[in-house]
């Protein structure tokens, strides 16, 4: 169809300033879908800047037109009776066709992007598993035989080809700087998607498909990392969780009377991310762009007592977690085997909480244990801390910041 | 309105339900009907406005506190669920029924008792679901409610419940309505009153009359499918016994784009009847105008899983949607030039009526553009389940359905009351309307092109959003602001507006013939119609339009002679619809109120009584 495409070329060369600066007055804004950063994101984008061209054509013909013969056709005072015009054909004719032209201009590369984007993924790809709950994201690569929660690494320049389900309601994948949303609708048969980051960064993903009382706070973060660090946080990811050494690889649950802290100390101050952890491989903290820092306040006025945070010891942590109700919903690698929540094992190192909703640091975590559906609305984890309704643990606060720290340990 | 007489019962309670509040719960008078809708709808749009506040104060800035999550869902759900059925729909019914009979030159509609029924089933429908408000458990699944969030595994609160019941409830009056107006038209059209013929409302109208038989049974069907699963242990949509949870969206959205096309439909209808009367001129191109009000209803039933792009349906079908849906852009953007060309070459007054008309072509464009950009799959997946979807739907909602409906409200008013409403209030209504509503929704393109999802009770700060957020909340309470000054007007004109005699309009067709407000009978004598503008074909329209009457604010409406004094049967007023409706509520408040099978039984014998006496009640008295 030449006619179309020299069409469309002349469009694009008459709006493509317009088109310009109204993308750069979105340009900079950290979750627009424009400049998407992959051949998925891109194609769909290109489709978008097609129908934003268009669409600001038949804008400006239909409303220009509608004002004109506003202004030029207003009543004046001695005015004669106006011809009683009942139709013309002609005109009639051209403004059904010329419609269906532009559509065609649309329907042409919207389908041949469909049969794209939609194609099998490139053999070589990297298998990444999206599993959806209420209300926090799985994430498991089964290549490397890797599960993690909420914090997505991709290797720049590799395609990641997603299957997609859920456990439960449905939920929509969406990371708008990266590539077009898929739901995640079915607990057996998957969604499918693919698309090939080209450039590093962390990037904000959502969940777009309303899934009940914290579907808000059902957020993600994707980091985009060099093809060697990749392989780095894959490595550091199989291995198992940071704390204690030495105790680390064994599967028995008696208590140990190690009392040798981790190498890893954990930090005791609140609120500090930006200690780079080189030994997890993990996204440097001091990179983190403003907008992947959540700000989420908390719920109440109450916060942990500095002290209670300062004396907080991972060991006496990690002794309180093994015969905790936690083992029953969380998996730390070797020391616990629960599949409700999410995998624990490498939760140290993750830049936020709660999928998503708070920093990854004491203040937020101790809070977090003590009740989480405090922290978010509906949550299916119960409170933990001592007299709280429907508790399921009965932990003072210091007991709750040694959990965290030890959890903050492990990364 | 003690203008007319009613016309002795059967029974010899003659002036029973002559006046008072009787007269309207006994009445089966489609312009009474009609009033009804009309303040019920009115009524509803406010509280759902209410709603809207709420959640845009929520939104305003970044991590809001002003409401729970749990609350804030139960708003949004609210919010659509009020709008689309107990505002936008029923203000359309208030319009059917106050003109079909007048625009056709019928005396009152083919089941006068029906009408009234659906009525108050309307009513009882949507103080059923709103009741729930009053213990905090108001519907909170969003109004499309989908599966499996809607089943009891995971929604198992009583709010859900209400939504269910309450939407059979809502469905029945409008399938008794639809089916009461398709024969109505079909039958009771004046002589000389041919299909090619009948004003673009009643095609208008008669065209969402078939949309709501054919797709609300099948929201009836999915409903149904709901209510049993959560009510009686089927398992239509348990995912534990194997559901697919796409079943509901198919059976939701192939009722679901349908009810679009009847929520916009009749507002093309109203703004096809003021363009042409303000522009002196008549409608242009009536027969495609005609057409294209089918040719979209036809290819509504066509388009349904554009909604479901995200799912997964594979590219076949993504693409066959993607082209169904572009089709149907070509009909409805014909209905735009065309009124564009009904105004070009005019002589236009800017009436408060006008104005709006023009409001719904300007802002229905816009809805219509990302409408098409919403067509193509792979872009979709970009603005899918953001606020763009939003955006889209509130210009073509607000801009399009609410911008007709008050045109159709301006210009009818004097119809159906007698009198005027105030032309500078009703200026400051649509600007303020106007400037608000651009303000709260156009920056909402914005915000979801940048990325911020549909439905969240809260975003967190530095995300982009703040600022489109502050814009939509400011332009909200300013269409609060237009929306009080409407009501102001809208309740004071109706006792103290100017006086506005037959045709304060000089508009063309038949319902102007005819004093306002009509008499019950409408047609003293039923005319015989020769042409698309009867009131334009001796004379043509004047040059330019009447100025709007001001004088008789004080003084009473004209009285004329009532049906008894001219010979003309009328349909008695009969209190049985009312109480049918009493009994069909009392069953499902007992199925909702932990199954009381009894209560269930005393409704349904309430209804089943009530029905049988309306049936074997003659329509007429003797004579």
């Amino acid at each position: 169809m030449t006619g179309s495409h020299r069409a469309r070329r002349t469009v694009y060369a008459a709006l493509t300033p317009v088109l310009v600066l109204g993308i750069a007055a979105c340009a900079g804004l950290p979750n627009t879908v424009f400049g998407a950063h992959s051949e998925i994101g891109r194609t769909e984008d290109r489709l978008t800047y097609l129908l934003l061209i268009l669409g600001g054509l038949v804008f400006v013909l239909v409303e220009g037109t509608l004002i004109w013969a506003l202004f030029k056709f207003r009543t004046r005072p001695n005015a004669t009776t106006p011809q009683q015009t009942h139709g013309n054909t002609t005109l009639e004719v051209s403004w059904t066709l010329i419609p269906a032209v532009i559509l065609a201009i649309i329907a042409v590369p919207s389908v041949r992007a469909i049969f794209e984007t939609q194609a099998a993924a490139a053999a070589g790809s990297l298998q990444v598993e999206v599993i959806g709950h209420q209300w926090w994201w799985e994430f498991r690569y089964p290549q490397y035989k890797i599960t993690t929660a909420n914090e997505l690494y991709l290797p720049v320049g590799r395609t990641a080809s997603f299957t997609l389900r859920t456990e439960d309601v449905i939920h929509s994948f969406w990371i708008p700087q990266l590539a077009g949303k898929r739901d995640v609708v079915h607990k057996e048969r998957p969604n499918y998607m693919w698309f090939t980051p080209d450039s590093a960064g962390a990037w904000n993903g959502f969940c777009a498909e309303y899934c009940g009382t914290s579907h808000s706070n059902m957020r993600f973060r994707v980091f985009t990392v060099s093809p060697e660090q990749f392989a780095a946080w894959v490595k550091h990811q199989q291995s198992g969780p940071a704390f204690p050494v030495g105790a680390a690889t064994s599967a028995q649950t008696d208590t140990s009377k190690k009392a040798a802290p981790a190498t890893t100390a954990t930090p005791a101050a609140t609120a500090s991310l930006a200690s780079a952890d080189t030994n997890s491989a993990t996204y440097p903290r001091d990179q983190l762009p403003k907008w992947t820092i959540p700000e989420t306040p908390l719920p109440t006025d109450e916060h942990f007592d500095e002290g209670t945070i300062a004396k907080a010891d991972p060991a006496r942590g990690a002794q309180i977690f093994k015969t905790a109700a936690c083992i029953g919903c969380h998996t730390i690698q070797g020391v616990s085997p629960g599949i409700i929540g999410p995998n624990l094992t490498h939760v140290g190192s993750r830049t936020t909480i709660g999928a998503g909703l708070y920093p990854n640091d004491m203040q937020h975590l101790t809070m977090w244990i003590k009740d989480a559906r405090l922290m978010k609305p509906g949550s299916i984890m119960p409170p933990m801390g001592k007299g709280l309704p429907e508790a399921m643990g009965a932990f003072d606060d210091q007991q709750i910041a040694d959990l965290a720290a030890y959890l903050s340990s492990l990364k | 309105m003690a203008t007319t007489v009613a016309a002795p019962s059967v029974t010899g309670k003659a002036h029973k339900y002559e006046s008072g509040i009787w007269s309207w719960l006994a009445t089966t008078d489609h312009k009474r009907i009609g009033q009804l809708y009309m303040y019920t709808a009115i009524a509803w749009f406010v509280i759902g406005g209410i709603e809207a506040l709420f959640i845009r104060s929520q939104l305003y800035g970044p991590n809001g506190r002003l409401v729970s999550a749990d609350t804030y869902n139960q708003l949004f759900t609210m919010h659509g669920t009020t709008m689309i059925f107990m505002a936008i729909m029923p203000l359309s019914a208030a319009f059917f029924n106050l003109l079909i009979p007048l625009q056709i030159g019928a005396r009152d509609v083919a089941f006068p008792r029906l009408n009234a029924f659906s009525y108050w089933v309307f009513l009882a429908g949507s103080l059923f679901m709103n009741v729930s408000w009053f213990m905090h458990a108001a519907p909170d699944g969003g109004w499309f409610a989908y599966a499996p969030l809607n089943t009891r595994q995971f929604n198992p609160g009583i709010n859900m419940d209400f939504w269910v019941i309450g939407l059979q409830i809502l469905g029945i009056s409008s399938l008794a309505a639809g089916f009461n107006f398709i024969t109505t038209i079909i039958n009771m059209r004046a002589p000389g009153m041919h299909f090619m013929r009948m004003p673009v409302f009643t095609w208008a109208a008669f065209v969402t009359q078939f949309l709501i038989v054919l797709a609300f049974p099948i929201i009836t069907v999915a409903v149904t499918f709901l209510l049993f699963d959560r009510f009686f242990g089927t398992t239509f949509y348990e995912i534990a016994a194997g559901a697919d949870p796409l079943l509901w969206q198919h059976l939701f959205w192939l009722f679901g784009h349908p009810e679009v096309y009847i929520l916009i439909l009749p507002a093309f209808g109203l703004v096809s009847e003021v363009l042409p009367t303000f522009s002196r001129k008549p409608l242009f191109g009536y027969p495609v105008m005609v057409y294209s009000l089918i040719l979209i209803a036809f290819l509504g039933f066509g388009v349904w899983a554009h909604h479901m792009f995200a799912v997964g349906m594979g590219p076949v079908a993504d693409s066959i949607f993607s082209i169904t849906t572009m089709l149907i852009a070509i009909p409805t953007g014909v209905k735009i030039f065309n009124w564009l060309g009904t105004m070009w070459g005019g002589n236009l007054s800017f009436k408060t009526s006008c104005l709006f008309a023009i409001g719904l072509v300007g802002l229905f464009t816009i809805g219509g553009i990302s409408g098409v950009m919403h067509s193509s799959p792979p872009s979709d997946l970009m603005q899918t389940d953001s606020y763009f979807i939003v955006a889209h739907f509130h210009y073509v909602l607000f801009g399009g359905s609410m911008m007709g409906l008050f045109a159709g409200i301006y210009y009818y008013f004097p119809k159906m009351t007698g009198r005027m409403m105030s032309e500078s209030l009703g200026k400051w209504h649509f600007w303020l309307t106007f400037i608000g509503m651009n303000l709260a929704f156009f920056p909402m393109h914005f915000a979801g092109l940048n990325g911020m999802p549909r439905r969240i009770w809260s975003y967190d700060a530095n995300q982009g959003w703040d600022l489109d957020n502050h814009l939509s909340t400011i332009g909200a309470f300013i269409i609060a602001l237009a929306t009080a000054i409407f009501l102001y007007n809208f309740l004071r004109s109706r006792g103290h507006g100017a006086l506005a005699g037959n045709n304060p309009w000089d508009a063309p067709t038949i319902e102007w013939s005819i004093p306002s407000p009509p008499p019950d009978y409408n047609y003293a004598k039923i005319p015989t119609v020769t042409s698309r503008y009867p009131m334009w074909s001796q004379h043509g329209p004047a040059p330019v339009a009447p100025p709007v009457p001001t004088a008789g604010a004080d003084q009473p409406l004209p009285t004329y002679p009532s049906a008894e004094q001219l010979g003309i049967p009328m349909p008695t007023p009969t209190i049985k619809p009312l109480i049918a409706t009493c009994g069909l509520s009392l069953a499902f408040v007992g199925l909702i109120w932990h199954r009381q099978i009894p209560i269930i039984l005393l409704g349904g014998l309430i209804f089943v009584v009530s029905i049988y006496a309306w049936v074997l009640t003659p329509l007429e008295p003797e004579h």
